[in-house]
């Protein structure tokens, strides 16, 4: 009876603390996030003056990015660069990378507990779509236009990649606007038995491909005629014949009819499982295929092993010619023997595409105006992009003949900062080459860029808002999981599984998807006249 | 009877070790196998071309395996004793039938086996209450006292210390503090060493507090170490191909992730032969009623 009693009062207490708790739980993140407006009025405020002394601010800049040893020292030399060329922005920066492993946990909490930071990258595999939803980045509009000249210099035609509900949340890399796929082989066994590529990229038949697969497995022992890159086919049928809106559902870019389809049930994909399939049947493609794509036990690590001739449906490197076969140099040196690309295909200016590379600004920023600055700065200032990129000149690397190389007797691993992800901010275009790189990389790109450009895509702007049909996706999601890995590999057979996908594919409510996504275009085409 | 136990238990128990030491075994050889091999062959249970290169690779920079390993080793040790020394107070306290609080408090420490606050919450009073962040006690506050430690060490102070030793040492006029340290914890060292075992593993194999807490490199512990490589590779492989290849940072080779993981394993399998005979005894005794 006591104790009966001593349990209420003390459920009782629990559950009053709890409510109290929450409830000071749920001020504190309001007044949170009211702090973190008001600094935004300051923000303006002193940014009129910002030829007068603003306060000193540290800019923290999250980024995924494995360890770097040397970190401080780069990151002192950022501040030290920055204090003395841009004496009036007066701010620092505080370089906070995250790992790759970590970066959805830990961005999470951080943008949830409201912890201080300036700008992130993100994009829209890493979460974009669902950080704008829970309004943790902050609108750029105005910032970009006061703070943000050199940003809209190059990219001001791109924002609508990161463009949700009318305001722009993320800025583009200035970078290539699309990539090519395409057909990658080794020069050696291709001059050994004469291929003609120069067809082969004349035709872009994949077809045209299977003699040579066949000489090679003739002849060849030992030789894995095409190893798979994770989704081979997907890779090449995603780009080259589908405009994608979401994973499954595109229109089929032959048609210009605007009719939303899942691929799965075009004649297209199935033209190409089933001759992926043949492929597989007679040996062409490596037998553990389905599960290599799974372990990232990829293509080019098996190529490097010397016992693999091609690779289908992988990115090609940007060169001065993307229409011709051209030798491969970057992979040539990852994989250790030369390489020769064979395009089948340049990718259309892609809405998609220009969300896969962005910085933002959290709403945890103290500062966005200044933020905004430091972001401008990476689009101006090659020396800052630099120094964030390739660590210290002498330190972490050295120029030969305007190239970069590392430093004599020093490897990736233990020259202490190999950041190396040029493509995560800034203007990538003001960036060194790599020794080994084409010199003129970047002028390939900018003239890449214009054929991307000319050639947009017929949705080029649209954006689909999946909420309505989020539980629907999840559910497709889980039934492709267990059939695209062996339909790309060529391992299952199309005919017999494809309809078995399919039907699964309705169970899952695939038709309401594709219904959903017409409707949005159709909303879309109305309002832009298209 | 007890002199020939039953054959079929021996093949099971056999078995069953079996089945623990083969994963153990694939692991060692794969990291003692040439990297192409790997490539080439995939995992096999006999080394195909003996190789340490990847044991090579790591003493050659050692500085963050060795780091990881002191910051693992002094976690592991400070957080073993104080959590030992909380655990058994609260626990001692809540088996003293003479306690006036000890149903609330008991309820409470069972409340935490049943609810927990969240991620979120749990986050927040260690970066915004504590500031722990980025600091070792980030990596030893969090583990330092589970509700189920305090529950089974309770059990044993309740059943295997007469209350009647209590009020003997009471009458010779003990205090409450000479009591617990001159009788009770000499008494119940099998309990202590049952917990030591539980909580120095937890200790050892925890890296989410690292993933969560730490930036600093320098504090990063043997697991996470392990974990971070691990988890790039993972994540590298799900977005490579919707990043279209962009992101070039290369996967540290199977064997050298292998190679850590036996490193990684290496003090638990030492230290728990040692610790195994407490490990029966205190277990059996604290859970047993009677």
């Amino acid at each position: 009876m006591n104790s009966k009693k001593g349990l209420t009062v003390l459920l009782t207490t629990l559950l009053s603390s709890a409510i109290v708790f929450s409830g000071c739980s749920s001020n504190t993140t309001k007044s949170g996030s009211s702090s973190s407006e008001s600094p935004k009025n300051t923000a303006s405020s002193t940014a009129a003056a910002v030829k007068s002394d603003l306060k000193p601010y540290e800019v923290v800049m999250v980024y995924p990015d494995s360890t770097q040893r040397d970190l401080e020292k780069v990151q002192n030399a950022m501040n030290e660069y920055l204090k003395s060329t841009y004496p009036e922005m007066n701010m620092t920066v505080k370089l906070n990378p995250v790992d790759w492993g970590a970066w959805g946990d830990k961005t999470n909490l951080m943008f949830a507990s409201g912890e201080k930071f300036d700008t992130i990258f993100t994009a829209n595999w890493l979460g974009f779509e669902s950080q704008v939803n829970k309004g943790a980045l902050l609108p750029l509009d105005d910032l970009l236009k006061q703070y943000g000249p050199d940003i809209e210099k190059v990219e001001k035609d791109y924002h609508s990649g990161a463009t949700r509900g009318g305001k722009i949340y993320g800025i583009h890399t200035h970078q290539e606007l699309g990539g090519s796929q395409g057909i990658v082989v080794r020069k050696d066994l291709a001059e050994k038995y004469h291929f003609d590529l120069a067809a082969l990229a004349k035709s872009r038949k994949m077809e045209d491909l299977e003699p040579m697969l066949k000489t090679i497995k003739e002849n060849e022992p030992g030789i894995t005629p095409m190893v798979g890159l994770p989704l081979p086919l997907e890779a090449y049928f995603k780009s080259g014949k589908m405009e994608m809106i979401l994973d499954p559902v595109g229109l089929v870019r032959s048609n210009k009819d605007f009719k939303a389809v899942s691929y799965y049930d075009t004649d297209e994909y199935m033209n190409l499982a089933r001759l992926t399939h043949s492929w597989f049947k007679q040996g062409y493609i490596n037998k553990d295929a389905s599960t290599s794509v799974q372990s990232n036990n990829d293509g080019w690590s098996k190529m490097k092993t010397g016992n693999a001739f091609a690779i289908a449906g992988a990115d090609m490197e940007i060169v001065s010619d993307n229409s011709v076969p051209a030798p491969m140099p970057i992979r040539s040196k990852q994989v250790g023997m030369d390489l020769i690309q064979i395009p089948f295909n340049i990718d259309s200016l892609r809405t998609r595409k220009l969300a896969d590379t962005t910085q933002a600004i959290s709403k945890n920023s103290e500062d966005p105006a200044r933020a905004m600055m430091l972001l401008n700065l990476f689009f101006k200032d090659a020396k800052l992009l630099s120094l964030f990129n390739y660590g210290i000149e002498g330190t972490h690397y050295v120029l030969k003949n305007g190239q970069v190389d590392l430093p004599e007797g020093k490897t990736t691993d233990n020259v202490g900062f190999y950041h190396d992800n040029q493509w995560q901010i800034g203007n990538q275009m003001l960036n060194y080459t790599r020794v080994g790189e084409d010199p003129k990389k970047y002028e390939n790109y900018e003239k890449f860029n214009k054929d991307v450009a000319a050639d947009p895509s017929i949705i080029f702007g649209f954006i689909f808002d999946s909420e309505p049909v989020k539980n629907e996706l999840i559910a497709i999601e889980n039934v492709r999981k267990t059939y695209d890995a062996g339909l790309n590999s060529g391992t299952l057979d199309p005919d017999v599984e494809v309809p078995k996908l399919t039907s699964k594919l309705k169970a899952a409510g695939i038709d309401k998807v594709v219904a959903e996504v017409q409707k949005q275009l159709d909303e879309w085409r109305k309002a832009n006249g298209k | 009877m007890t002199q020939r136990a039953n054959p079929l238990i021996h093949v099971l128990l056999l078995l069953t070790s079996l089945v623990c030491l083969i994963p153990f075994w694939l692991v060692l050889v794969v990291s003692l196998t040439e990297e192409k091999t790997l490539l080439r062959y995939g995992y096999s249970f006999w080394p195909k071309k003996f190789d340490l290169t990847a044991y090579l690779y790591l003493i050659q920079d050692a500085t963050p395996i060795v780091r990881a390993y002191g910051v693992s080793i002094v976690v592991t040790v400070v957080g073993v004793i104080i959590s030992l020394a909380i655990t058994s107070m609260l626990a001692y306290s809540i088996s003293r039938s003479d306690f006036p609080l000890k149903g609330i408090f008991t309820f409470y420490v069972f409340l935490t086996l049943l609810f927990s606050g969240g991620l979120l919450p749990w986050y927040l009073v260690y970066t915004r209450f504590l500031h722990v962040q980025d600091t070792l006690w980030a990596l030893i506050i969090p583990g330092l006292l589970s509700g189920f430690n305090v529950l089974i060490m309770r059990t044993f102070f309740a059943n295997s210390i007469p209350p009647s030793l209590i009020e003997s040492s009471q009458i010779d006029g003990a205090s409450e503090l000479r009591i617990y340290f001159s009788m009770i914890l000499p008494l119940s060292l099998p309990v202590m060493a049952t917990i030591g075992l539980f909580v120095t593993i937890s200790y050892w194999n925890e890296w989410f507090t690292s993933l969560v807490f730490i930036n600093n490199q320098d504090l990063y512990t043997m697991q996470y170490l392990l974990n971070k490589t691990l988890l790039n590779i993972q994540f590298l492989a799900q977005v490579t191909s919707v990043a279209g290849g962009q992101i070039t940072t290369r996967p540290p080779l199977e064997s050298i992730r292998m190679a850590m993981a036996m490193i990684a394993i290496c003090p638990m399998a030492l230290v728990f032969p040692f610790l195994q005979k407490y490990f029966v005894k205190g277990l059996t005794i604290g859970a047993v009623k009677g």
